[in-house]
């Protein structure tokens, strides 16, 4: 799944990825917007900046991330 | 309590049904309740002062001395629980006048500070910009992002991505208007430092004069440090300085702001290379006491394909840029190319046209649609002449005697690969084709270099090549080692960097002074609690989202010259003035559902409220079936939406903007205020088979009330007892 900035997004699962930090379990859930995509090579295993509703903005690994609504990709 | 529930709005609901209940009997313990549950309630409103905890203890300790019977017993146990495990909640929200998990709605932050990785409170200095209050917006900035004027030219603007208004139409040009408050501030000459705390005599040594390290030597230095900045290249500002082009960031800018920065004591080594002409030795002899390390993502991935490493004329974009900013002026070729997709392709290849090449030409593996650079550069870059070359795979570099002749590529199709949709460039066998060039620019992405590093030897690494931390305190596994920006992020935005840098001020503080770290990144804090901008529902709908002012075409060809020029003064006041002031209105949508489903009157079209799927809004349209009966008002938790006297009038508002005015009529009878005929004739619709109409005179209830008496008296039976 490639993420562009804008899409929306949900949490949906913790990642596997060393980047994932304990605390990113609060995250589960919640919905926001992609901010920074991965912004060189379009590669899977970047970490990308998203904007969550209510929790701030993080940069996470993007396994844990699913689209929430195909329009806006 | 439950579990994900904030503990002062907990504690302020257990309070208020334990008092409402009425098993608090005795009337000492009542009022001790009802006090603790004042104080809690103004600490939940974002209203308490320093006093405001101690004041609980007091009044918890007479409580101790107090507990005549079972239901004392428990209501003090469960509140001495609660301000033991969660005392820190509470002291948070009095410091910071915000409530992380939103359920004390009022302080809440709005969506765009909480967008920003730096946490700027945008909606309070957008409402000071609107006034013209440009200095105070600048105090506000600062008070999160020591580089303003910088952020407003440059950054990625993460915070219009959430902008609220950008559901009803355009979000706010909120990046411009701050770049338009610092410039005319410091024209003012009323962009001023924060006055710095006492030299406490702790001593940090940061490597790297960054954005992530201006950003923490800023904030440090106002806490009392003594800040040594270490820098490699000959002035401050890192990628700001080196990777980012004159035509978007001049120089000026970046060194107003890091003289402001060296105002406040912040000494500066420049040319200087950690790990070579100062060791970490070096400084704890000096007496540094923590290390904060932003070194930036500097080093180019190579491209990996022929002739790579045969011509002087293969360069990478950030030699490149860093050349060109250092004075370098010579084109790097008649026919340049670039290969990326990123914001530095584009940078890099709309400096070689200032640099006198006569065609350049980008070439990118993947669509148009899938370019990672912004839009903007990417329009700005075909409006001076850039060319695209869409879904190519460069394969080799072609020359002879040392001199490149082409750049050898292949089309690409994407292809979805097994097992996932992400699309992947796959080689058109065939398709092979050559694009002219004398010179070719690699800019596929940068890595950290960690050379320097060595004694930093306790500091993990990641398998990206960047520097581990905890994102929360931004401390590497070395303890007194920091670390933020491009550094731990990899190659990302100035505004986080700058977010990491004040991040890390704030835990190497709390290192030194033997204070617990947090256990996630702190919520951003709402700075000040502006007035709202009244006006009317026409005019907040009517403003738009001005276009930007641009250089001519042939000057961005030539020069270097600033290509966005800005707004001006009274587009900047309009601008500002369109925020929605989402500080104040959490969009919970209760005025929507109360004045549909309860008045039955859906007067409220304010689709934006929603953020999955958000629908038309028209403020106007209100006024068509708003009966200003203030349902919606009195039903709003943070006086978003209030319903207002005033020249006769009574208006609905929300955050300002006026849904709807009505006239104020006036009993016939006793002149009573009444409310508007709208919500007469609703009453008397809605009441019309109990209540005889009062023929055709405005009359108050009590009027109303005594005419019906009069009018039934003849008709009861009279009782001749």
């Amino acid at each position: 799944m490639v993420f562009k900035r804008g899409n929306r997004v949900e949490v949906f699962q913790a990642s596997t990825d060393e980047a994932w930090e304990s605390y990113m379990n609060d995250f589960i859930g919640a919905h926001g917007v992609i901010t920074d995509p991965d912004s060189s090579i379009n590669d899977p295993d970047d970490l990308i900046e998203v904007s969550l509703q209510g929790k701030g903005t993080h940069r996470l690994p993007q396994d844990c991330l699913r689209l929430l609504d195909e329009t806006t990709g | 309590m439950a579990k994900d529930t904030c503990p002062v709005q907990s504690t302020l609901q257990y309070l208020s049904e334990r008092i409402a209940s009425g098993v608090l009997t005795d009337p000492k313990v009542r009022r001790i309740c009802e006090s603790i549950r004042m104080l809690v309630e103004e600490i939940s409103l974002g209203e308490a002062g320093d006093g405001h905890m101690a004041a609980i203890d007091d009044l918890m300790t007479e409580f101790e001395n107090r507990t005549p019977d079972d239901e004392a017993v428990k209501t003090r146990d469960h509140l001495k629980q609660v301000l033991s495990d969660h005392r820190e909640v509470f002291v948070s929200h009095i410091e910071t006048r915000n409530c992380p998990s939103h359920d004390c709605g009022v302080i809440a932050p709005s969506p765009c500070q909480m967008a920003c990785p730096a946490g700027i409170d945008v909606p309070t200095y957008l409402a000071l910009i609107a006034e013209g209050k440009d200095d105070q917006a600048i105090a506000v900035i600062r008070e999160d992002n020591p580089l303003p004027w910088v952020c407003g030219l440059v950054c990625t603007r993460p915070c219009e991505m959430m902008c609220v208004r950008g559901r009803i139409d355009t979000p706010i040009s909120i990046k411009f208007l701050k770049a338009f408050a610092a410039e005319r501030a410091l024209s003012d000459r009323r962009y001023i430092n924060p006055k710095p705390a006492p030299p406490n005599g702790k001593r940090i040594c940061v490597v790297g004069a960054g954005p992530g390290g201006l950003s923490c030597a800023y904030y440090l230095a106002l806490m009392g440090y003594k800040v040594d900045v270490i820098e490699a290249l000959p002035f401050a500002g890192g990628m700001l300085m080196v990777g980012i082009p004159r035509y978007r960031l001049p120089r000026e800018v970046i060194d107003r702001e890091v003289a402001m920065i060296e105002d406040l004591g912040v000494t500066f080594s420049f040319n200087t290379r950690f790990g070579k002409d100062v060791t970490y030795e070096d400084m704890k002899d000096s007496g540094t006491d923590a290390f904060f390390l932003a070194i930036g993502a500097h080093k180019a991935w190579d491209l990996g394909i022929k002739g790579e490493t045969d011509f002087p004329k293969v360069i990478d974009a950030i030699s490149f840029l860093k050349n060109v900013a250092i004075g370098d002026r010579h084109a790097p070729g008649k026919h340049v190319v670039v290969i990326g997709g990123g914001n530095v392709a584009i940078d890099a290849a709309r400096t070689s046209l200032r640099l006198g090449a006569e065609k350049v030409t980008i070439a990118y593996r993947r669509s148009r649609e899938q370019m990672p650079a912004d839009i903007e550069e990417v329009e700005q870059a075909e409006e001076e002449g850039i060319a695209f070359s869409f879904l190519t795979i460069p394969t080799q570099i072609a020359g002879d005697g040392g001199i490149i002749t082409g750049l050898a590529c292949i089309k690409a199709e994407l292809i979805a690969k097994k097992g996932t949709d992400r699309l992947a460039p796959v080689p058109i066998l065939g398709k092979e084709f050559t694009i002219q060039a004398d010179a070719v620019i690699s800019a596929i992405g940068q890595y950290v270099d960690d050379t320097g590093m060595t004694a930093f030897d306790a500091v993990n690494w990641t398998r990206r090549g960047t520097i581990e931390v905890n994102h929360a305190s931004m401390e590497t596994s070395m303890p007194g080692v920091f670390a933020a920006g491009d550094a731990v992020s990899g190659p990302a935005t100035v505004i986080e960097a700058i977010g990491g840098g004040k991040r890390a001020a704030d835990a190497i503080h709390r290192h030194l002074t033997g204070m617990p770290q947090p256990r996630m990144p702190k919520i951003p804090v709402r700075r000040r609690k502006v007035p709202m901008i009244e006006m009317t529902a026409a005019e907040k709908m009517r403003l738009s989202r001005p276009s930007m002012p641009m250089l001519n075409v042939d000057r961005r060809r030539t020069t270097f010259q600033q290509v966005e020029l800005g707004y001006d003064e009274a587009a900047v006041r309009k601008e500002a003035r369109r925020c929605l002031r989402c500080d104040v209105c959490r969009r919970c949508g209760k005025c929507v559902e109360i004045c549909r489903d309860k008045m039955g009157i859906d007067a409220l079209h304010l689709g934006y409220l929603d953020f999955d799927h958000p629908v038309k809004t028209d403020f106007r349209m209100t006024a068509e079936n708003c009966i200003t009966c203030g349902a919606c008002a009195a039903n709003c938790e943070n006086n978003a939406m209030t319903l207002e006297e005033k020249d006769g009038k009574r208006m609905l508002k929300l955050c300002g903007t006026i849904l709807n005015e009505q006239e104020i009529q006036t009993c016939d009878s006793c002149g009573a205020k009444l409310p508007s005929a709208q919500y007469m004739a609703y009453i008397l619709d809605k009441t019309a088979d109990l209540t005889q109409k009062a023929e055709r005179r405005l009359l108050c209830t009590d009027c109303q009330r005594k005419l019906s008496a009069k009018n039934h008296v003849p008709t009861r039976p009279v009782n001749p007892a």
